[in-house]
């Protein structure tokens, strides 16, 4: 439990973030106009995460399908946001 | 949804430390909580006498005592309104040192002790912070956290049977069953509330914290800069350094309530004011207020020079980052709707109060040696600290509300001293019940319990005369609800007390909650 826990705190801190950005930069208008909306739904998806992390079959498989997922999400974002696609 | 068996385990595990590690913060949030939903009337209990309300031409001469006095509350400068938090108006500002300066009218020098009874405030910090300096408020966000996670796994745990014993409340020899059903029952039905507290206790606790983590990761650093706008209504305006005078504050007062209401918001009270740049071309004032039917506070921003609108955040017409951040303050403080939304606050709260004091004492239960006296050294270790922190608090928060009252007729500091008093109290409960047999322990906490409560309204009566029958004679409601409500509460703990007596005669003896269990 505990390895599928932590895939769920640390990963699925960032990918709570990747999947926040994502929507608040998609979303038609300006970012900033849905700051708090986003900072309000981050605490409940980050906690979504870490409970479906338990469902992963193992440690390992959660913190590397956890962890790509993250890495993707942020990445695309960044990638996005440098080339000006979104505001 | 079907779950597979070990999943479920898994889930169990999962409440049981949650609820283990932030159960007893989240009793004492809830307890204090609870209490809090009413500071207002608190304020009033705890002060030596009913003020009159004093009127806006003292709010102007205050603050123009202050501009004169005091430069640095030229730059910003807060004030409440007569009869928001108190009958007279106070304005806040930081000094040079950046240390918070409060003034009333009675006290132009400024203080760095806020005004009014300290017996609200302490409460409130029981509340968020448990008593701890600064990191109590971190550590309290963690323990929301914590409780978001305990809420979906008791959820998904109770999923297979939730329907089938929703209203399932089975008394009989069976008491694990029946202390599981409400334990069920009150989280379930209260579980929207739940969540709402999650969220933005969680929120409240953390917002600065998250705002620092998701800025670089994110938003491209643009988060910090940007936020501003998401949450105050006046724009920032630079100082020009050419002079002209403030328009008078009743003019500003006047003009709050008339934008609002073209913006269809018929009844704004306006709370409190913000002043930028006071004295400069470019002084702006904020208005915040509240209007019954509203859901929030909303708020106007003038040129403070000349009166004239800048911008408005009103319920009905503002932005979503304004919805929602005074959805959260609303939804959590719940200072919305009428006395009976509070009541109901303080109802769920207490429930939630009980919430986490069966979770402890289920997770007690599960883990006895049903065929021998000896007990589990942590079933005994959990049993003491339920006892000596959750009925402890009980008694410390209700030690507070005596001291409030007779500290100041015995001439002495009462801030400090109901502080002692209540983190005192609190800190020998938890010392008695550590070297108690547990039962012991909770009937006698309970007893104590029941009998300070008790002392509430008696203190109150004989210090300021405002005996209940007076208040309700007088129509003092909050006053009058206060001293019952204590008696109401003592009556409870007295009950339970009495339960555990029984408890004591005619339980099992293969427990922790044997008469002699050690």
């Amino acid at each position: 439990m505990w390895a599928r826990l932590g895939a769920g705190i640390v990963p699925g801190f960032f990918l709570a973030a990747a999947l926040l950005g994502l929507v608040s930069w998609l979303l038609p208008g300006r970012w900033e106009s849905t700051i708090m909306v986003g900072l309000l739904a981050f605490f409940p998806l980050w906690i979504g995460i870490v409970c479906a992390a338990l469902r992963f079959s193992s440690g390992r498989r959660a913190w590397l399908c956890l962890g790509i997922a993250a890495v993707a999400g942020l990445s695309l974002l960044r990638l996005l946001q440098a080339s000006g696609w979104v505001g | 949804m079907k779950l597979k068996p070990a999943t479920l385990r898994t889930f169990t595990t999962l409440h049981s430390w949650v609820g283990m590690l932030a159960g007893f913060a989240l009793f004492v949030a809830f307890y204090a909580g609870a209490i809090t939903v009413f500071h207002h009337s608190l304020q009033q209990w705890a002060s030596p006498q009913l003020a009159a309300t004093a009127s806006l031409d003292d709010a102007q001469q205050l603050l123009d005592q202050v501009l004169a006095r005091h430069p640095e509350a030229r730059e910003h400068l807060g004030m409440t309104f007569p009869g928001y938090e108190l009958a007279e108006p106070t304005a806040y500002w930081q000094d040079a040192q950046g240390v918070w300066q409060f003034a009333t009218p009675q006290q132009l020098a400024g203080s760095p002790t806020p005004p009014g009874a300290s017996l609200p405030e302490l409460v409130n910090e029981l509340h968020y912070t448990l008593g701890l300096p600064l990191v109590g408020t971190w550590l309290m966000g963690l323990v929301s956290l914590l409780y978001g996670v305990a809420l979906v796994s008791g959820f998904v745990i109770h999923l297979p049977r939730l329907f089938k014993d929703l209203f399932a409340l089975r008394p009989g020899r069976n008491l694990k069953r029946f202390w599981q059903d409400a334990h069920n029952v009150i989280g379930v039905l209260s579980l929207p509330f739940h969540i709402v507290f999650a969220v933005t206790g969680a929120l409240l606790c953390l917002l600065f914290v998250l705002m620092l983590a998701l800025n670089p990761l994110v938003h491209d650093g643009k988060l910090m800069a940007a936020s501003t706008a998401a949450m105050d209504t006046a724009p920032n305006m630079q100082k020009t350094d050419v002079s002209r005078p403030l328009s008078p504050l009743a003019s500003w007062h006047a003009r709050a309530i008339a934008v609002a209401a073209e913006h269809g918001v018929a009844d704004f009270v306006p709370g409190y004011l913000k002043l930028a740049h006071a004295g400069d071309a470019h002084a702006v004032v904020e208005i915040t207020g509240t209007s019954p039917r509203g859901l929030g506070a909303g708020a106007v921003a003038l040129d403070a020079t000349s009166g004239a609108v800048l911008a408005t955040q009103l319920p009905g017409s503002r932005d979503a980052n304004h919805a929602v951040l005074s959805a959260v303050y609303a939804l959590h403080f719940g200072d919305y709707g009428n006395v009976v939304v509070r009541w109901l606050y303080f109802l769920l709260g207490l429930g939630g109060a009980f919430l986490f004091y069966s979770g402890n004492l289920l997770w007690i239960e599960s883990r006895r040696k049903r065929r021998q006296a000896e007990q589990g050294r942590s079933s005994i270790i959990m049993a003491r600290a339920t006892v000596g922190v959750c009925i402890g608090v009980c008694v410390a928060i209700s030690a507070a509300f005596v001291a409030a009252q007779l500290l100041p007729a015995l001439g002495w500091r009462v801030d400090a001293g109901e502080r002692w008093i209540c983190l005192g109290s609190w800190a020998l409960c938890v010392a008695w019940a550590a070297r108690r047999a547990p039962l012991r322990a909770a009937r006698e906490l309970l007893w104590l319990a029941a009998i300070v409560t008790a002392l509430v309204p008696l203190a109150h009566g004989l210090v300021t005369g405002g005996w209940f029958w007076r208040s309700a004679a007088a129509g003092h409601g909050a006053l009058l609800a206060i001293d019952l409500g204590a008696l109401a509460l003592a009556a409870g703990f007295a009950s339970l007390a009495r339960a555990a007596s029984r408890r004591s005669r005619s339980g099992d003896a293969n427990s922790v909650w044997a008469d002699q269990a050690r």
